[in-house]
């Protein structure tokens, strides 16, 4: 228990610290409701329209296959490192890992989602979007 | 061929199946298939499995067949398996038999019915039912078609339901039963209890190892099978169901009185006699039981007019017979009565849904009459299984199986005379009703033009078993014709012979000359009242006495007056009175609470995904404190 | 590492290929038959594989998954619910607009995620298979993202999911930081070894992994998802949910429980009976008056996995069989319910109000009879497959006197019959002027596939409720030797 106090008091610190500003703040800072007061930039610009604005779902698209690959990545590096100790097993092991890869892009490019610009092939096509994605 | 057995159930089961299921959709030409069918190949089964019974019996005369066990939890694994010895197999060959003629019979009278394939789903289960109850090996298989067998008749008799009345009379058969079933399934538990096992022939040995005879618990358990058995075949005090039971369709009738439910309770103990062989007590009760019901019911009889209900009160009557041979140990002679009375009282039962179809509708026999010429085939069928119910000498089967019967009741060890005279009287009865039926129904004028006449699906049926009728009692005839014993031969492996008294008060040949004097009295006297001199009868009803009789007869003895006084508006009274008592509440209690606790724990249920991962936090937490800190 | 250790994992190479293959016969054609077809060889592939693999068994294969027979047993479950659940599914989404395809992909892959479960020996395996499921269940949630529910129900999962597998991640770092094995074998003899470890740390990480179980087993009170998640997703993918995803979850409880001692702690065995005794009550409680018949059935689920706890609190040889047995028993009667709400939804809506099943006899016979036997058994009427595993569940409680369970079993399912008839009752009153009611447009035609579905499924039910014996055999002869 002994190398576990400081841990304690740190913590025990950090709420006492939080809590200080929260409360102090709230007993000391001043308080009005003006007319702009709930608004976004109470310096004076008036905002308009919504900050819910849609993006197009390409935008996370893009990202989350720059995710994907990005990290599959990762691993066939990592396989790459050790690409003698783990021998012809971890040879097939990453021909497997990539032949999925290679599918899934397969798949991917198939659907159109890999069509940037403009419409996707299958809107051009009269069909539905993929349900996915 | 014996292993085919499970197939004599199964068939008809599977065809109530097919018809439940499928059957709505169906049309009424393959409903008539399916129904009968299926019925049909269970009674080639068991004629061929007949045949190789009297040719190549199994060994010692039984043959077991342990299809599967359903569970097995300390010491109690009940097998479902199927016992064939020759009782049941007898008696599995002449349900099957009768049942299909029914079925055949039934394709035409049903016709045009909106519950066509409804009738014959509830008939096939019927049958089925009663196929288990005679094949189980142990008393929970046979249980399950007793019940089953209950089931179906409430159905059966409730077929018409759209009419409140047959409802209330499917009720009342439900109900009446229930209650000897109550005794029944006690007496199960007691056996299960003292004797550790269910399978029927394991406990009649155990039973004769452990119990002395005349000893309390096989008394007991004798008076609790009993029980059952009186409730199943409509015997005194529980005969009530079976006349009410009437509002069912006629073919239902025949089966539930020739083949199924009411002899159910024979089989019963015809099945358990070496229990009741432990119990002289139980034996004596059950002979006087059968004997005050033949009487009682033979009364019941003279009095009615309605043609099914006359048919019903006659059965109650015969199966009060064979109580009756099985309380004096004639086991065999119970079992021969059970089969020509399934051939006479279905083929009397055919016919008379023969006569109230062409009669449109017509049930009171006063309104008919005459039927002789219209329905030459009919009449000619319905004489022959009137003449085997009263008992007509030397030609008919009611002859040699009640003759048997009467016989028995005065030489066997078990026997009295005092029985023996009630049973004679009670063949005065049978032929007097009988014949007044008869006479009134088809000889004298015509008093409603005949409508529909029936076609060869329901003669047919009427012709075999007349003809059964006739030969069927020649398996078993007494010494001074025939001195065959066929019949209790064959069910010599499964039920023992009569045990004779040292030293019989008469020789067969008188027994019967006096059965056959009480017939002949009965046919001439109804002869003379509703043939020659109607105005006989008008002159014996007209004395207050007799009028009281009749309505107290008609009444069945106002049975009915006495349960409603004694059971059934004290009952209703209490439950009106502690219609809200404090066990009541202790319920009402327990609904609230739920009721509570269900809407406590709906607002756990609030849809808000902070709040169920806060849950799943929560849990956590309170797991960690509980390994750490408990 | 020879080259039979890798032959063993077949079953597991064909879901993986299969899923692959399904992924690009739909990039080449879009045909729903093509990819149910395919997902359905795929399928029975697996399934014959176990046959061809059992010879070669028990064998490790690597350090993280055991091919046994009680992994083959249980593969074999998933893969023929997996089946069912694609017969169901083919029916259900002929009917709606969109691309069902990927559904297929995504089906199998959750059924190799349970397939994984039900052989991994060691943590790594355990977090992998799990993920494997988890990840696949999300979208199978979300499928119909069109709709309200189903995104709900998507959204719902994917957030408590991540959440509780943080709390099993961490429970799992307890231990193996305690004592430096993610192996269930070697955590048993470092149990025994090493008596100096922590058992504070060892409890805790204990109850954590508790947390995992308990949310994906949906067991009090990690259970609140479950309603929410079984009324969104498609009927179909509720009943994956429901079954597979739950049936291996329990066989990994079994085996990491049994097989790292962990079980034997007394801490460990007051929680799983507070669980159980939770799940019952609060289970069966929560259904009583609910109207809608998906959630109804996400009750009576968590309910049934407190019977199945109980099952597991016997411990012993007994209990693992019993819990078997239940576990088959509660996957025929949970598909084939769930199969009776796909049948009757049509495109615009799921049948999942009690107010849809009213006289329901009287418009769907069949169907409304093998509902009323699927509600039967879930309630445990005898002749069916449920009263039969209640009874053994009752057995194995009985046999090692816990009581308190068995008697909290006992009462709760009373309160469940009542829920159960109340169903039933609604599909049989109302006469037939009911035949005519608003709620006939939920009248689609039944499809070849799904109704051999429901046929196959019913007959199972009463085979197994009146001859247990064959099942039983299997269950002792797999299930029974390997733990």
């Amino acid at each position: 228990m002994d190398a576990v106090w400081p841990i304690g008091l740190y913590f025990v610190l950090v709420v006492l610290l939080i809590g200080a500003m929260l409360v102090g703040s709230y007993v000391l800072g001043q308080r009005h409701d003006d007319r702009a007061t709930g608004s976004p930039y109470e310096g004076g610009i008036v905002s308009e329209g919504s900050a819910r604005v849609r993006f197009s779902a390409r935008y996370y698209l893009i990202a989350m296959f720059f995710v994907v690959f990005d990290l599959e990545a990762v691993f066939i590096f990592s396989w790459a490192v050790a690409a003698k100790e783990v021998g012809w097993p971890g040879y097939w092991e990453i021909v497997i890992f990539i032949g999925v890869l290679v599918a899934t892009l397969a798949y991917l490019w198939r659907l159109g989602a890999l069509d940037w610009s403009g419409e996707p092939r299958r809107r051009r096509e009269g069909k539905a979007m993929p349900q996915k994605l | 061929m014996y292993h085919l057995l499970w197939l004599i159930p199964a068939l008809p089961f599977a065809g109530a199946f097919v018809l439940i299921v499928f059957g709505p959709r169906m049309a009424d030409a393959a409903v008539k298939i399916i129904g009968p069918g299926t019925i049909a190949l269970s009674a080639i089964l068991s004629i061929l499995m007949m045949g190789q019974f009297l040719t190549a019996p199994p060994p010692d005369h039984v043959y077991v067949e342990n299809l599967w066990s359903w569970m097995n939890v300390a010491g109690f694994h009940p097998h479902v398996s199927l016992y064939l010895d020759a009782l049941s197999m007898l008696m599995t060959l002449v349900v099957c038999f009768v049942a299909f003629l029914i079925h055949w019979y039934s394709t035409e009278f049903m016709e045009g019915d909106e519950g066509y394939s409804r009738f014959f789903a509830y008939m096939n289960l019927f049958v089925a039912s009663m196929l288990i109850l005679l094949l189980g090996a142990n008393l929970l298989l046979l249980f399950l078609g007793w019940e089953g067998v209950g089931l179906c008749s409430y159905l059966l008799i409730g077929f018409w339901y759209t009419d409140p009345v047959n409802g209330r009379a499917a009720r009342k058969a439900f109900i009446v039963t229930r209650v000897g079933d109550t005794a029944f399934i006690i007496g199960l538990f007691l056996l299960f209890t003292h004797l550790g096992t269910l399978n029927i022939q394991e406990l009649m040995r155990r039973a004769v190892q452990e119990w002395p005879v005349g000893s309390l618990l096989p008394v007991a358990a004798g008076f609790l099978l009993l029980g059952g058995a009186v409730g199943k075949s409509a015997q005194l005090p529980l005969q009530t169901w079976l006349p009410d039971a009437m509002a069912g369709p006629t073919p239902t009738s025949a089966l539930i009185h020739a083949a199924t439910m009411v002899t159910a309770g024979v089989y019963l103990i015809a099945r358990t006699h070496v229990l009741f062989t432990l119990a002289p007590a139980a034996m004596l009760a059950v002979a006087i039981v059968g004997a005050a019901t033949l009487i009682l019911a033979g009364f019941s009889a003279l009095t009615q007019e309605d043609i099914k209900r006359i048919l019903a009160y006659s059965t109650i009557s015969q199966i009060g017979y064979m109580f009756l041979a099985l309380g004096v140990g004639a086991w065999s002679a119970a079992i021969f009565h059970f089969m020509s009375h399934a051939f006479f009282k279905a083929l009397l039962f055919l016919g008379a849904g023969i006569v109230i179809n062409a009669c449109h509708h017509e049930h009171s026999i006063f309104r008919m009459g005459g039927l002789r010429k219209q329905l030459p085939v009919t009449f000619w069928t319905f004489l022959i299984a009137g003449c085997a119910l009263a008992g007509l000498p030397v030609i008919t089967a009611g002859f040699y199986s009640k003759g048997l019967i009467i016989f028995d009741t005065e030489a066997s060890a078990h026997g009295s005379m005092t029985l023996w005279v009630l049973a004679v009287v009670g063949v005065l009865l049978t032929s007097l009703y009988t014949f007044r039926m008869i006479f009134v129904a088809f000889f004298g004028d015509a008093k409603t033009a005949v409508g529909h006449k029936p076609r060869s699906a329901m003669k047919i049926p009427c012709i075999v078993l007349a003809v059964l009728s006739i030969c069927g009692g020649f398996v078993e005839t007494p010494r001074f014709l025939g001195d065959s014993h066929f019949f209790t031969g064959f069910l010599h492996s499964a039920l023992p012979g009569v045990v004779l008294g040292t030293n019989p008060a008469m020789a067969e040949l008188a027994s019967e000359l006096w059965v056959t004097l009480a017939f002949v009295v009965g046919l001439v006297v109804a002869y003379f009242l509703y043939i020659r001199n109607r105005s006989a009868v008008e002159a014996l009803a007209r004395p207050a006495v007799s009028r009281a009789l009749h309505s107290f007869w008609h009444s069945d003895w106002a049975m009915d007056w006495l349960y409603d006084c004694v059971f059934v508006r004290p009952v209703m009274w209490f439950a009106r009175v502690d219609k809200s008592d404090f066990v009541d509440s202790f319920y009402d209690g327990v609904a609230y609470l739920s009721e509570s606790f269900y809407r406590g724990l709906r607002t756990t249920e609030n849809g808000r995904i902070r709040w169920y991962a806060a849950g799943i936090v929560a849990g956590s937490l309170i797991f960690v404190a509980i390994v750490l800190f408990l | 590492m020879s080259a039979t250790g890798w032959f063993t994992l077949l079953p597991l190479f064909i879901l993986g290929g299969a899923s692959i293959a399904v992924m690009i016969a739909v990039a080449i054609r879009r045909s729903h038959a093509l990819a149910v077809g395919l997902t359905l060889i795929g399928l029975a592939l697996a399934f014959a594989s176990l046959w061809v693999v059992a010879p070669e068994t028990p064998r490790q294969v690597t350090a993280l998954l055991i091919v046994d027979s009680y992994a083959l047993f249980y593969m074999g479950l998933v893969i023929a619910s997996t089946f069912a659940i694609v017969l169901l599914s083919h029916a259900y989404f002929e009917r709606h607009e969109g691309n069902p395809e990927e559904l297929y992909v995504l089906l199998l892959v959750a059924a190799l995620g349970s397939a994984v479960l039900v052989a991994s020996s060691n943590f790594i395996s355990f977090f992998l298979g799990l993920e494997i499921l988890s990840i696949a269940l999300y979208a199978l949630n979300a499928y119909l993202h069109t709709r309200r529910f189903p995104l709900e129900a998507g959204i719902k999962y994917l957030i408590l999911a991540a959440s509780s597998a943080a709390f099993l991640l961490f429970g799992m770092a307890l231990i193996y930081a305690e004592l430096g094995t993610m192996d269930f074998a070697r955590i048993r003899e470092m149990l025994t070894a090493s008596p100096g470890a922590s058992q504070v740390i060892l409890l805790a990480g204990s109850a954590l992994i508790i947390t995992g179980f308990g949310f994906k087993l949906a067991l009090v009170p990690f259970h609140l998802w479950t309603p929410d998640i079984y009324q969104g997703a498609p009927a179909p993918v509720a009943a994956f949910v429901a079954t597979v995803s739950k049936g291996a979850m329990f066989a990994l409880l079994l085996r990491y429980f049994y097989w790292s001692g962990s079980h034997h702690f007394g801490a460990v065995f007051l929680v799983f009976t507070v669980i159980a005794i939770a799940s019952m009550v609060a289970g069966n409680i929560l259904a009583m008056m609910q109207s809608n018949v998906k959630r109804v059935l996400a009750y009576s689920s968590i309910a049934h996995m407190g019977y199945v706890l109980v099952a597991f609190q016997a411990g012993g040889r007994l209990a693992v069989e019993a819990v078997t047995f239940y576990l088959v028993a509660y996957f025929i009667t949970t598909i084939g319910a769930f199969g009776v709400v796909t049948m009757l939804s049509n495109s615009e809506r799921e049948a999942d109000e009690i107010a849809d099943y009213r006289g329901l006899f009287w418009r769907r016979p069949v169907l409304a009879s093998v509902f009323t036997a699927m509600l039967l058994s879930l309630a445990g009427i005898p002749v069916t497959a449920g009263f039969v595993a209640k009874f053994y569940v009752i057995d194995a409680g009985a046999s090692s006197a816990i009581w308190l369970l068995v008697f909290v079993l006992i009462v709760s399912s009373v309160f469940g019959l009542y829920y159960y008839l109340r169903i039933v009752v609604a599909m049989y009153s109302g006469l037939h002027e009911e035949a005519a009611a608003p709620s006939s447009s939920l009248l689609p035609a039944l499809s070849a596939g799904g109704g051999f579905v429901l046929a196959v499924l019913t007959i199972l039910l009463v085979w197994v409720g009146v001859y247990p014996a064959t099942l039983l055999q299997i269950i002792h002869s797999t299930v029974g030797r390997a733990l």
